[in-house]
């Protein structure tokens, strides 16, 4: 994530990096030659007032609306109509300067016009034009910058409220690295685009269009001529050297990344590497990586040394075409010498114009097809939706019912068959069975993070189709089985459910959990900032904070799914402590992977290939001498005497 | 002259198979004088290139002679051709033809070789940078996060190279400003004067530009980092937010990064809006000046008419140089600092080294000695004391301890990872620092407690230790580790390449692979760190048993907390508080030490999916 360092929100992103130098690690923080400019800029910063937007399910009319490049622009016709003004005001006013050169010239110079009124005249004309031109600049900078801070804002947060309301289906593995490029490369684009892109395409085609018509107006055929020495040789070479460089520049990021991926390998196996005697065989392996790299720049940087001087001498080609067509025109008598001067002035001033009109071009494209993707991303739907006539779930007791439940994630291949199970209110029920077998998939559709293909699944007689999905979710707790901690404080960690938590109320369920001992060893207690999602803390510590977290939310359901990854003997005490606490009055769904975990719920129910195979208490279970009995008989061999 | 970086070792039994590098080694290294300036140390790099780049230089040089003539032939042509009828206009047209011509030839030359040194310089220090991480020991890594290292390395790279290719090409330019400005006046000083005015003025701007726009650019990077961290965490932190319905207060803490990067965005436009418009003026208003006091002089006939034309391509031509100056003080001190963190990493000495004359370990019988071994790591309190082992050749030890006994820094130690601080590691009766590192690590093998795949084919990961072993040797290895069944229910099988630093592989079947990996080296000593930790119990009962048999003759260290684990054992130590306070069998400790039993209590459990 490059420098920047999280935060719990974007807040104080300078904190966290700082924080990293204090701790005294080399390669960390601030460049220090910035330093002291980002602190000046930062100081700068006013106080904002936090945002206070709302969420719904169900998305309005403004939201709905489709994601067009015009509708962007038309968010503020003001900004956008005087943006385009200024662009018109600094491509005339910079461009008639070469003209007022000429005047003074022919009228003020030439033998038998010599006046320096009209020289001083046109001087200060020409200072003007300068003036006025650099001033419409400056206010168009700020202007398009302005107009492109609002819409991206705007549309960052229309983007992210979106998904928001996906539902997990969404989220699968391969979509995430997706996900993430929608909302920072391609809204990067988009930004680049209103905040530069289409002000400069405008500007100099705009440019383009006023010399080409100055020159006309002195001299067509001289114009003819300019136009067609410079113009279609310097497109063609600037079209060639922006295909040919992207292609570079693709191998140029493809042999960086190779580079770079081959050292954080290195870097991060540096372990393996040392055990097995790697280091000569992966520093000749990464000499070659390097090489293709050190191809790929040099092979970019022939399309340079060949763009750079290949444009400089068309350049000079058109000077030397001018030279003598022009000038045998002044000896004739067919142009004026004024008029050749400013030809040769605006010559050089055609170069720009094409070059970064190619150069705005490709970015066009680009951010065309950012719109494109961002709005596939705005018009997908969400799987799990509030129905239009759903209710706010009351408080509940906590029963739940599952009433002939069948679900798959691809509904030709269901994953649970016709499942009914009532939950008592308080009861605590573990799900055990093999992995696969469908524990998990029962779990979500108690969450609702999936809706069932045919049967009903109920939360004190509601169906949870007819509720809000945030008031559901306000009364379950979940606890997944890999602990997920965000970027920010302990603190704001075990909160996360309910940030206005009073430091009673924290301290009560850092007590019920068992977490006192960590964070009074951690000379900030509860104001650590967790580092790297919670590296820095072990597993059995990253475990008890999710369970301090659902304990600090009051669920009245809790759905716990058990974490396999091995915990040594003191932490699994601990977490199991905890789960004493938490489980304490209120509904509890377990799925177990261990039998230990098991035994302490009121009933067991074993689950595999998608159906409810035996359910009962353990004394139950273990007497009925089926399924759990047996798998109960290995776990005990297991643990007491060694295999 | 080499300073850093891994000699290409000659012991011919190390040497590395499978793999021989297209392209040379770095020519040379960094000076190693702390004491000298960083463009001093990092001359010889330079200076390895010295034909190209002097080279570059030189026709650099040749082409912006040739560019500096055409605005001074356009004056003679107006004056001598247009209005003096002196010479003939062809020849000034075929001179302008002959210098563009010339300018493309050694313009692209120029550039081509520039470019040429500027990577090579790059490709050379970026292996010896990574040649120098090779060799640096644990102690380093410990301090150093890597995610950083990984970022200097490439920025820092990248910023040292541009100053010390580009800087020696922008001072030729400047020198052709300087140029530029005889031609400018010999053509007339008073107006070469003012034309000049306005130039200190551009460089000032430049600098002072510079010197705003790199930090807000920094802002707005590290902020558009916060939002790619929200993002990131909503990705996969979605289940935690939806079940906890959090979504509004996520939305709202995006809003608000979002608000502090639209802020920096037009920070960056106000900033730009300032100084923009000055620098693509100042040109013109050079130009003003000039048709002003040159107008005059023409009126009074000191001057032709061409010269208005020559005066406005210099000052566009001078335009760059000014601008390039300013760049290249910023460039010097974003190097300098660059510089002084390579160096930083480039300083460090690996605390492990071989010592002269260190021989190498052959024929092993493989009997360990820890004798009165203390360490500590960084500045922690020490983690062994006056711990003494032994194992005989042969014996399956079994270490037994709570979490942080120290229990895997006995493994390091052993396999030279660190070195004690006091007391002393010995493998029959060598010293393990008396022997070289390849022969000591090639005799030792170890399954690490976190199994690091490395992404490339899961075949070339179990060769890792042994690149050119054959494939039935490899199947025989996975077999071994009770992962050839998996594997071959991948879709490409040993050529499935293992997904982003293998996690696409569940912990177990990483496990089973690293033990794979260590099997295929078939080292006379053993050393298993917690190697099946995340492995079902009864798939880990079948390797047991394969194990039981490859461990015959080979002695084994068996760092475990499962029981069984511990069962492979012929002897169980038990570690605590830095020194073994017991050791017996398994059934002898149980009964006599009660301290052992705790440790062990609760450590075995079954998970529920096992049948």
């Amino acid at each position: 994530m490059g420098w920047g360092g999280g935060g719990f929100g974007g807040a104080m992103p300078m904190a966290s990096s700082q924080s990293n130098a204090a701790n005294g690690l080399p390669f960390a923080g601030i460049p220090s030659e910035l330093q002291e400019g980002v602190d000046k800029i930062v100081a700068a910063e006013p106080e904002r007032t936090p945002s206070d937007l709302s969420f719904t399910m169900t998305p309005n009319n403004d939201e709905r609306r489709r994601l067009t490049l015009g509708r962007l622009l038309l968010e503020h016709p003001g900004l956008m109509s005087w943006s385009a003004f200024l662009v018109v005001a600094v491509a005339v006013a910079t461009q008639l300067g070469p003209a007022l050169v000429a005047l003074a010239i022919n009228k003020g110079m030439s033998p038998g016009h010599l006046s320096f009124p009209v020289v001083a005249a046109a001087s200060g004309a020409y200072l003007v034009t300068v003036v006025v031109g650099s001033l419409a600049q400056r206010s168009q900078v700020r202007a398009s910058g302005r107009l492109a801070s609002k819409v991206m804002h705007h549309l960052r947060i229309r983007v992210f409220t979106h998904l928001q309301r996906l539902g997990l289906d969404f989220y699968t593995d391969e979509k995430a690295g997706v996900v993430m490029t929608r909302m920072t490369s391609d809204v990067d684009n988009l930004q680049q685009l209103l905040q530069d892109g289409l002000s400069q395409f405008a500007l100099q085609g705009l440019t383009m269009v006023v010399i080409t018509v100055i020159l006309f107006w002195m001299s067509p055929t001289l114009a003819l001529l300019t136009v067609a020495i410079v113009v279609p040789p310097l497109f063609i070479l600037s079209l060639w050297f922006h295909r040919a460089s992207e292609r570079g520049y693709e191998a140029v990021r493809d042999g960086i990344a190779g580079v770079l991926s081959d050292l954080s390998e290195s870097l991060h196996g540096v372990r393996v590497v040392a055990a097995h005697n790697r280091q000569v065989h992966n520093t000749l392996h990464h000499r070659n990586v390097v090489g293709e790299y050190r191809d790929a720049n040099v092979l970019t940087g022939r399309i340079n040394a060949i763009y750079g001087p290949g444009s400089q001498a068309i350049g000079v080609i058109g000077q030397a075409v001018l030279l003598g067509v022009g000038g045998d025109m002044v000896l004739n008598h067919h142009l004026s010498l004024g008029a050749l001067v400013a030809f040769f002035l605006y010559l050089g001033r055609f170069f720009q114009p094409i070059q970064l009109l190619v150069q705005q071009y490709n970015a066009l494209q680009q951010s065309q097809s950012s719109i494109i993707k961002l709005r596939g991303l705005l018009e997908t739907e969400p799987m799990v939706t509030d129905a239009p006539d759903a209710i706010d779930l009351p408080a509940v007791e906590g029963a739940i019912t599952l009433h002939e439940v069948t679900f798959g994630y691809d509904a030709t291949r269901p994953v649970l068959h016709d499942i009914s199970l009532d939950i008592a209110a308080g009861e605590t029920i573990a799900l055990v069975g093999p992995t696969g077998g469908g524990k998990s998939t029962l779990a979500k559709l108690i969450t609702r993070f999936y809706d069932p293909l045919a049967g009903e699944v109920a939360i004190d007689g509601h169906d949870l189709r007819s509720v809000h999905l945030d008031s559901l979710r306000r009364q379950l707790g979940v606890v997944p089985q890999e602990p997920f901690l965000f970027a920010g404080t302990i603190r704001q960690n075990l909160a996360y459910a309910r940030p206005d938590a009073s430091d009673a109320e924290i301290d009560d369920a850092v007590d019920r959990v068992g977490l006192s001992e960590l964070i009074e060893s951690l000379p900030q207690g509860l104001d650590t900032v967790v580092h790297e999602r919670g590296q820095t803390l072990s597993a059995g510590e990253r475990q008890l904070l999710a369970l301090g977290r659902a304990f600090l939310a009051h669920p009245r359901v809790l759905v716990l799914d058990e974490a396999t990854s091995s915990l040594d003997l003191r932490s699994e005490t601990a977490v199991e402590r905890a789960l004493d606490a938490l489980l304490e009055q209120r509904t509890a769904i377990l799925i177990a992977h261990r039998l230990s975990t098991a035994e302490r719920a009121d009933r067991i129910v074993v689950i595999d290939g998608g159906r409810i195979i035996e359910i009962g208490t353990h004394d139950d279970l273990v007497a009925a001498e089926g399924r759990y009995a047996d798998m109960f008989a290995t776990w005990e061999n297991a643990g007491s005497t060694p295999a | 002259m080499r300073a850093t970086g891994v000699a290409d070792r000659a012991s011919s039994i190390y040497e590395p198979v499978g793999v021989s590098s297209r392209y040379r080694r770095p020519p040379s290294g960094v000076d190693p004088d702390a004491t000298k300036k960083w463009t001093r140390r990092i001359w010889p790099l330079l200076r390895a290139h010295r034909i190209a780049f002097f080279g570059a230089i030189a026709l650099s040089f040749v082409s912006l002679i040739f560019q500096v003539q055409v605005p001074y032939l356009l004056n003679q042509a107006i004056d001598k051709s247009l209005q003096h009828h002196t010479v003939p206009l062809h020849y000034y047209v075929t001179l302008v033809i002959i210098l563009a011509v010339g300018g493309l030839i050694t313009g692209f030359l120029a550039r081509w070789l520039l470019f040429r040194t500027a990577y090579d310089f790059e490709f050379d220090l970026r292996n010896l940078i990574y040649e120098h991480l090779t060799a640096m020991s644990f102690s380093f890594y410990d301090r150093v996060q890597s995610g950083q290292l990984i970022s200097r390395a490439n920025s820092d790279i990248r910023s040292v190279q541009m100053y010390s290719t580009f800087a020696p090409l922008i001072l030729v330019q400047c020198a052709i400003g300087v140029i530029a400005f005889i031609f400018m006046l010999s053509i007339s000083v008073p107006l070469a004067l003012i034309a000049m005015a306005v130039m200190p003025l551009l460089f000032w701007t430049g600098v002072r530009m510079r010197k705003v726009m790199f930090p807000i650019s920094w802002v707005i990077q590290s902020r558009m980092a916060d939002v790619a961290t929200i993002v990131d965490e909503n990705i996969n932190g979605v289940r935690v937010v939806k079940s906890f319905a959090q979504e509004r207060r996520e939305i709202n803490q995006l809003a608000d990064a979002s608000d502090s990067l639209s802020w920096a965005y037009i920070q960056d436009a106000d900033l730009r809006a300032r100084f923009t418009p000055i620098i693509q003026n100042l040109p013109q208003l050079g130009l003003v000046l000039v048709l002003l006091f040159g107008g005059a002089m023409v009126i009074n006939g000191h001057l032709g008419v061409g010269a208005i034309l020559a005066f406005n391509a210099y000052l566009l031509m001078l335009q760059a140089p000014f601008m390039m100056l300013g760049m290249l003080v910023m460039l010097g001190q974003r190097a300098a600092a660059s510089a002084d963190r390579i160096f930083e990493v480039l300083d460090e000495r690996p605390d492990i080294v071989e010592r002269p004359g260190a021989v190498d370990l052959e024929n092993v019988d493989g009997r360990i000695r820890f004798e009165d071994v203390t360490f500590h790591y960084g500045e922690n309190p020490p983690i062994l004391e006056h711990l003494n082992l032994e194992v005989e050749p042969g014996e399956t030890v079994a270490v037994v301890g709570r979490t942080g006994s120290g229990k895997s820094t006995l493994a390091r130690l052993l396999l030279r990872f660190y070195d004690v601080d006091a007391g002393r590691i010995a493998i029959d009766g060598h010293d393990v620092r008396d022997l070289t590192l390849p022969s000591l690590r090639a005799q030792v093998g170890v399954v690490l407690d976190e199994p690091f795949l490395f992404s490339t084919t899961i075949g070339e990961n179990i060769a890792y230790g042994r690149p050119g072993a054959a494939r039935d040797e490899i199947i025989a290895a996975a077999t071994a580790a009770n992962a050839h069944g998996f594997i071959t229910n991948l879709p490409d099988g040993y050529d499935t390449v293992v997904g982003e630093r293998g996690y696409t592989l569940s912990g177990g079947q990483r496990q089973r692979i690293a033990i794979a990996r260590t099997l295929l080296v078939n080292p006379p000593i053993l050393v298993l760190d917690d190697a099946t930790s995340a492995i079902d119990v009864h798939v880990e009962a079948e390797i047991h048993q394969a194990l039981e048999h490859l461990l015959e003759g080979r002695t084994t260290v068996i760092i475990a907390h499962r029981l069984s684990t511990i069962s492979l054992a012929d002897r169980v130590v038990l570690l605590d508080d830095g020194a073994i306070t017991a050791t017996g069998t398994h059934v002898e400790l149980l009964e006599t030490c009660p301290a052992y039993a705790e440790v062990l209590a609760h450590v075995a459990d079954l998970p529920s999916e096992a049948l």
